[in-house]
């Protein structure tokens, strides 16, 4: 063989090899959706919706608990993670450019991104379900909160410090005060990767099970009290999937599908968000 | 020179960046009312970092020093205590590449307006159009108020940026070649305005093209590595320069 043969033979190895690799990551993520998808869709009515779950082995029910009690939950890690984290990414690419403390932060927060959600779970378990002595709806939401909030951060910091500094400057000139600068020009400038940030965040703890096992834990009624134990989708799958009856299967991969749907949906938007603003391809 | 008709003085004037580097060394010169002043010289001379003492731009990063005094109406805007707000609420400036907020044509300018406190929906619509009119952009753009200013071309975003700074009717308007990133339409529509906002604003321009330079200033100055070599009439420099160096930059033997 020729030098020219042995290359193109050991590009195309290298090609063969890559494409396989892409495709195997490829085909279990089709296989998971497709998966969910089939067992799912006989469970999806509208009394999945409507109705609260039915005494255990007993035909009927639904899940109207699980989804409106991880609604609120969802919906309160939202409130408390975003301001802070948006704040807090504010604090970094802003007030503190450049300084040391700025980076630390940031470094820990990238740090605390991979914290694995079980070990917050026991976390919030430890300093407000212990304490107070219930789960609560309030303790599921913290959870969620302080794994929303350095995803946020992280987000807020690297799209305010894609601001060109030219347009601070610009609005200092007219003498702006610094809050101002931010709030009028530099926030509106970064709205949408802001945007895309929180949506993330969102889904990334939308499917979260660990933090809620020991805070929110769960509740067979329907309950949209945040002091007490409040039903969530996930743990209801975790428990339904554990469970005797194939009526409960069949719930749980419908909760699994909506819920996946639900992210899956969070997660294009954000992207496509990014990908108008920016003007760059989507790349979903 | 009547000293009444002096906006700006400068009295030995030295800057250093945080780095360290001394980017301005003894630099004194007269701004006089309503008249445009030129600031011209090679890349890296230091004359954006002089147009940029005047509104104290360079406090917004940390360890810049500033060393002598510049004098507007009576205050020295080097003191310590200065109010760097209300300083840039007279010194209004405009930057080399156009800098439109990502909001609508009119938010543009109201910005600056809502800045000073003025709150009544008429006034500031009525300011808006007064600084779009005085910009020579109302013709153009007064029946889309509420596009955004990004979708404007590059000359009517600079435009925009030049109504924004005058709608504040700020004392001087300083310009860092706020030609520069424009083609030569925009940029003779630009030269025609500053003309026109002499009657009203003190203008204090930086460029690098000297036929502008020519075109639309009283006063010029050559700046050469972070010196002020000569500052005279336009007409004096750019006719009869009395250093050589000048004349070596004027006639294009370098930079």
């Amino acid at each position: 063989m020729t030098t020219a043969q042995v290359r193109k033979l050991k590009n195309g190895i290298a090609l063969t090899v890559c494409t396989i690799a892409a495709f195997l990551g490829l085909f279990w993520l089709i296989f998971i959706l497709w998966d969910v998808l089939v067992h799912g869709i006989g469970g999806l009515h509208l009394s999945l919706f409507m109705n609260d779950p039915a005494p255990p082995g007993i035909e009927g029910g639904g899940l109207r608990n699980a989804f409106v009690g991880h609604l609120i939950i969802t919906f309160f890690a939202t409130l408390i993670g975003v301001p802070i984290g948006i704040l807090g990414g504010t604090f970094l690419a802003e007030y503190a450019r450049g300084r040391k403390i700025a980076r630390v932060i940031s470094v820990l927060s990238d740090i605390m991104v991979s914290v694995p959600s079980i070990v917050i779970g026991t976390f919030i378990y430890a300093v407000i379900v212990k304490p107070v002595g219930h789960f609560s709806g309030w303790a599921g939401a913290v959870a969620l909160a302080i794994i929303m909030i350095p995803v946020v951060l992280r987000t807020t910091e690297d799209m305010l410090s894609l601001v060109p500094w030219t347009l601070r400057e610009a609005a200092f000139a007219l003498g702006a005060p610094y809050y101002k600068v931010i709030i009028h020009v530099v926030y509106r400038a970064a709205a949408a990767g802001i945007l895309t940030g929180i949506l993330l965040s969102i889904a990334r703890v939308v499917g979260e099970t660990a933090p809620l096992l020991f805070t929110s834990f769960n509740n067979s009624f329907f309950s949209a009290n945040m002091n007490e134990p409040v039903s969530s989708l996930t743990v209801t799958i975790f428990q339904y999937a554990m469970g005797p009856y194939s009526n409960w299967h069949s719930q749980a991969w419908a909760a699994s599908l909506m819920i996946t749907l639900f992210i899956l949906v969070l997660a294009v938007l954000g992207r496509l968000l990014l990908a108008w603003r920016y003007g760059k391809r989507p790349t979903i | 020179m009547n000293d009444n008709n002096v906006k700006i003085e400068v009295k030995r004037l030295h800057f250093y960046y945080s780095c360290g580097t001394q980017a301005l060394e003894d630099i004194s010169l007269s701004v006089h009312k309503n008249t445009v002043t030129a600031l011209i010289g090679p890349s890296g001379c230091g004359k954006t970092t002089f147009l940029r003492c005047f509104n104290r731009m360079h406090d917004l990063y940390p360890g810049n020093r500033y060393e002598g005094e510049i004098w507007i109406d009576k205050k020295n805007i080097l003191e310590k205590d200065i109010d760097h707000i209300g300083l840039r609420s007279k010194i209004g400036m405009v930057f080399q590449k156009p800098t439109p907020f990502p909001m609508s044509i009119f938010e543009n300018i109201a910005f600056g307006l809502k800045l000073m406190g003025i709150k009544k929906k008429t006034e500031i619509a009525d300011r808006v159009e007064k600084a779009l009119k005085d910009a020579a952009l109302w013709e153009e753009i007064g029946d889309k108020l509420g596009n955004f200013a990004l979708s404007l071309s590059g000359g009517q975003q600079q435009r925009l940026c030049i109504a924004r700074a005058i709608a504040v009717e700020p004392e001087v308007i300083l310009m860092d070649e706020p030609c520069s990133a424009l083609d030569p339409i925009a940029t003779a529509k630009i030269e025609d305005l500053i003309s026109e906002l002499t009657k009203r604003y003190t203008v204090v321009i930086v460029t690098h093209n000297m036929q502008q330079a020519a075109r639309v200033s009283e006063y010029t100055g050559f700046f050469m590595m972070g010196k002020l070599i000569e500052f005279d009439t336009t007409q004096k420099i750019f006719t009869a320069p009395s250093n050589k160096m000048t004349e070596d930059y004027i006639t294009g033997r370098f930079g």
